[in-house]
């Protein structure tokens, strides 16, 4: 059991390329914890250098208290659990869990008997004889976390650990680590390009974009109040609705209709650009009327039991940069969808809309509205975007 | 063939059950041919296996196949022969040794430039495969000479090993890095995470996984320099150190008539190491990879 902190770490590529760029952050001990990004955009290489197998070119890396930062791969007590399992070809499922213990040069008896018990944790006593190749997808990830598990090690590092599994399966699997986790209590850190898997199994996660921290916060904090517009189109199943817009007063001007300023909004100089943030689930569709944009509707998605409603916006006559047509997405129960082509109108709901800064993408944030806790983050947010 | 109703009308039928007389001919003709010129090939690679079976037991062979006369006398002749008994075990000594260079250089060479990026690699790869032919081959044969007889390696066991060695090695190379390259790297990594050692990571990782491949090429390289008849030809002059296949060029009577029953039960016992090579091979490993993981 140990807890993680980075400092500034960095991982500068002979090529001169930075995958991780100067991060601060602070992994609680026996938490679950997801890097969360695009590809390539860094979240694999630290997972790597956390492990030992890239070397930071600068900063420190501390587990459990003591600085890793140099020390060699093997020696740091994690065990990493790969996003092709990595489970050897030549060796029967026994001798895959079992070979953490060769290493620590226990006898071949013992560590089968060992390999036996954690293996039947996790349902795989009747493979033990099998080879990889005989498993399903299913069956191999959980052989690769019996290895993991075998050496008992103070920290789980784990690299896509669902990428490799068919939908239906993924979802088990998702619900089957994130109880295996609670129940060892192991640091873990996952890494994840699916926001929808962060989101369900995270503890808490950062979201990363070229090398750097975007966000770091509970699942609630970042998808209820990204940090900023990259988190805000990242994470959720739709993308957040951005709507540049400028502030006039106590309102707020949107493709030259005029829409009320989101509650808890920070004093925003009259006329200053801003953007508008509404996730699809909290905009509505309204009977027109004042602090409504009307549109007709182009799209609808059929999600089940919801529908994703895309509603282009009217602009009014005056506005000035009317020529872009604006497109607003909502979401609706089931049965209440309107038509394609239908005139209708939309609107935000004032307790869950955000406002962002027009040129820097970060959230304005006024006092954080009582159920939305999320500002103690900030700082760390701030400094990894700082470097 | 059968025809259901309804049946159609007979000026109909003929066109369509029956091809012209010419075709069904021609059809038939072709098929004769073919399998005329098949069994000729067959005769054609089948007779020297066949009389290479049938004349070391024949008391007065010739070169051509008849019921032997059973004897091992021929045997007899090939024991009490000065060199050929010698020969195989300087053959042996050769084709081992070459082997076992064949498989330790190439396969740390294809394992380094298979993890190693180097600029220019995949171009080198192919400017060595094209020049390895030269190496063992007569173009090169004079320098050779000339490069052994400065490092005082004619007359050597070592010389013509390490001649060639070098012949086989980029071949050998070429093939274990596609091998090794199909090897994910993240085996390694994870038993590196592990705390295994580069030496534990090589000997439970690395070389199980590759060792069909290993075998593939090991019993390639062995049968290679068994059967090379140039380089031990021209870089050995003491018949005391002559492999089997150069031994076999000597076997004349003093007429220049060859020793036919001789060669015959040499060229059998000649054959049995190959074949038993072979199949320690394929039967441990089948000649097939299964490294890599389906993914």
């Amino acid at each position: 059991m140990a807890d993680i902190r980075l400092d500034a770490l960095t991982k500068q590529y002979p090529g001169g390329t930075v995958a991780v760029n100067g991060l601060d952050l602070q992994i609680a001990d026996g938490e679950f914890f997801a890097l969360l990004g695009p590809s390539g955009c860094g979240k694999t290489t630290l997972l790597r250098t956390i492990a030992g197998l890239e070397n930071a070119t600068g900063g420190r890396l501390l587990i459990g208290g003591t600085d890793h930062t140099h020390t060699p791969a093997g020696k740091r007590d994690v065990a990493m659990v790969f996003q092709d399992y990595a489970l050897f070809p030549h060796m029967d499922v026994a001798d895959n869990i079992a070979y953490p213990l060769r290493i620590r040069g226990l006898k071949r008896a013992d560590r089968r008997a060992k390999a036996a018990e954690t293996g039947a944790g996790l349902g795989l006593s009747g493979l033990l004889e099998r080879r990889p190749g005989q498993l399903s997808g299913g069956q191999q990830q959980r052989v690769a976390l019996a290895r993991a598990m075998a050496c008992q090690p103070s920290v789980f590092l784990f690299d896509e650990p669902l990428s490799n599994l068919d939908a239906r399966l993924r979802l088990e699997a998702r619900t089957f680590l994130k109880r295996l986790q609670k129940e060892l209590a192991v640091t873990t850190i996952f890494v994840t390009h699916d926001q929808a898997e962060a989101l369900a199994m995270a503890d808490r996660m950062a979201v990363m974009d070229a090398g750097r921290i975007r966000q770091v916060g509970t699942p609630a904090e970042v998808f209820h109040r990204p940090a900023n517009t990259f988190v805000a189109n990242f994470i959720g199943s739709a993308p957040m609705n951005l709507l540049p817009s400028t502030v006039h007063g106590n309102s707020l001007r949107v493709a030259g209709r005029s829409l009320p300023l989101p509650d808890g909004a920070p004093p925003v100089a009259d006329g200053a650009a801003v953007i508008l943030g509404a996730r699809p689930e909290y905009v509505t569709i309204e009977p027109d009327g004042p602090g409504t944009l009307p549109g007709a509707v182009s799209i609808v998605e059929n999600l089940g039991a919801s529908a994703l409603v895309t509603v282009e916006v009217t602009p009014s006559g005056d506005d000035p940069d009317g020529a872009d047509p604006i497109l607003v997405q909502a979401m609706v129960a089931e049965g209440s969808e309107p038509a394609p082509g239908q005139r209708v109108s939309v609107a935000c709901q004032r307790d869950r809309a955000l406002l962002y800064d027009a040129e820097s993408g970060d959230l304005l944030e006024g006092e954080a509205p009582a159920g939305h806790p999320g500002a103690g983050d900030r700082a760390t947010s701030a400094s990894g975007q700082g470097r | 063939m059968t025809v259901h109703a309804p049946a159609p009308s007979h000026s109909a039928l003929p066109p369509i059950s029956r091809p012209p007389a010419g075709m069904v001919v021609g059809q038939f003709v072709r098929r004769v041919l073919f399998y005329v010129v098949i069994a000729l090939l067959t005769v054609f690679f089948a007779l020297p296996m066949l009389w290479l079976v049938l004349a070391p037991f024949d008391a007065n062979p010739h070169l051509n196949i008849t019921i032997p006369h059973f004897t091992l006398h021929n045997f007899v002749v090939v024991w009490q022969n000065p060199y050929a008994i010698k020969s195989l075990v300087n053959g042996l000594i050769l084709a081992v040794g070459t082997m076992i260079l064949v498989v330790v250089l190439g396969a740390a060479a294809a394992y380094a430039l298979s993890r190693v990026r180097i600029p220019g690699r995949d171009a080198l790869l192919y400017v060595l495969l094209l020049l390895s032919s030269i190496v063992t081959g007569t173009a090169a044969m004079v320098p050779i000479f000339l490069l052994m007889t400065d490092l005082h390696l004619i007359n050597s066991r070592l010389g013509v090993v390490l001649v060639l060695t070098g012949g086989l090695l980029p071949a050998a190379i070429f093939i274990l890095k596609d091998f090794m390259d199909s090897t994910p790297r993240s085996y390694e990594e994870s038993a590196k995470v592990f705390g295994a050692s580069p030496l534990q990571i090589l000997r439970h990782i690395t070389i199980p996984i590759a060792r069909p491949g290993l075998a593939t090429i090991a019993v390639w390289a062995m049968v290679n320099a068994w059967g090379n008849f140039l380089v031990p030809f021209i870089l050995l002059n003491n018949q005391d150190l002559f492999p089997s296949a150069v031994v076999v060029y000597t076997f004349y009577t003093e007429g220049g008539q060859p020793q036919l029953g001789l060669i015959a039960a040499f060229s059998l016992l000649y054959s049995i190491p190959v074949v038993v090579a072979y199949l320690v091979v394929s039967r441990r490993y089948g000649f097939r990879f299964h490294g890599g993981i389906k993914s």
